[in-house]
């Protein structure tokens, strides 16, 4: 079961956590949580992945789908901490560029 | 030339988006099984897993008409010291699929990464339609 924690920094920016695999079994709850933070006036979002074990082509696209509507909202969406596989399928399907890896939530909106 | 190391693992499950965490785990367990897979080759042989299972049975939801009998879905996982492979059969509708036609969408796509993806993680994957079954076959062998 992948659980989502959800929280506001004292950055005013959004972060979710996603813990488990993320799929096409649970990437609906992604979009839905980056929805919520959007429409409560949060559109600056990190996903916190490091607790995130596995990401199939369904979360890549829950990504896509929140950074395109963070960008509508004046606002962005960065990923944090990804492992190895992550890193794998972001690469081969040419989204590393997009959805560029930061080292932490704390630094993935550290220069705007 | 009998390998000691290969082992065999099955699994029917209802043919529902449900049962993709259930796949997951039978391929957490073959890594368990197969002494020494690398990470890499666990990357590669478990994303295309994923993505083929998940296209079977998100596509069986969108085209499969509501049954009193439950559509069946088999699993089949190997594992030796040469490679990794997969076979899954479903009694779903039939899939047309032409794999020289399957690219890469770009960066703004929500969908339609999963086969591409798969085809680009794995050394073969392969369609075919035998006695009202759709069967598929991914093989990984092992780059150490």
């Amino acid at each position: 079961m992948t659980e989502f924690t959800v929280e506001r920094s004292d950055q005013g920016v959004g972060v979710i956590r996603p813990v488990g695999r993320l799929t096409m079994v649970s990437a609906r709850q992604l979009t839905e949580a980056i929805a919520g933070l959007v429409d409560s006036g949060t559109p600056r979002i990190a996903v916190d992945l490091s607790a995130t074990e596995f990401m199939d082509s369904s979360g890549l696209g829950a990504l896509i789908a929140g950074l395109k509507s963070t960008r509508q909202a004046g606002g962005d969406l960065r990923i944090a901490a990804p492992n190895e596989q992550v890193l794998t399928i972001l690469r081969l399907t040419n989204l590393d560029k997009v959805l560029r890896p930061r080292d932490s939530v704390e630094e993935a909106f550290d220069r705007g | 030339m009998a390998d000691e190391s290969a082992v065999t693992l099955t699994m029917v499950a209802p043919l529902g988006p449900a049962s993709l965490d259930e796949v997951h785990d039978l391929v957490a367990r073959l890594f368990d099984e197969v002494p020494d897979t690398s990470m890499v080759d666990r990357i590669r042989f478990e994303t295309a897993v994923i993505e083929v299972a998940g296209n079977i049975l998100e596509h069986s939801r969108r085209t499969d008409p509501p049954s009193d009998e439950p559509r069946s879905f088999d699993i089949v996982l190997r594992g030796d010291r040469g490679e990794l492979a997969a076979e899954f059969r479903d009694d779903g509708r039939p899939v047309q699929i032409d794999f020289e036609q399957i690219s890469m969408p770009g960066e703004d796509a929500e969908d339609g990464r999963g086969l591409a993806l798969a085809l680009a993680t794995v050394d073969e994957i392969s369609h075919e339609r035998h006695d009202g079954l759709n069967i598929w076959r991914i093989t990984c062998r092992r780059s150490e």
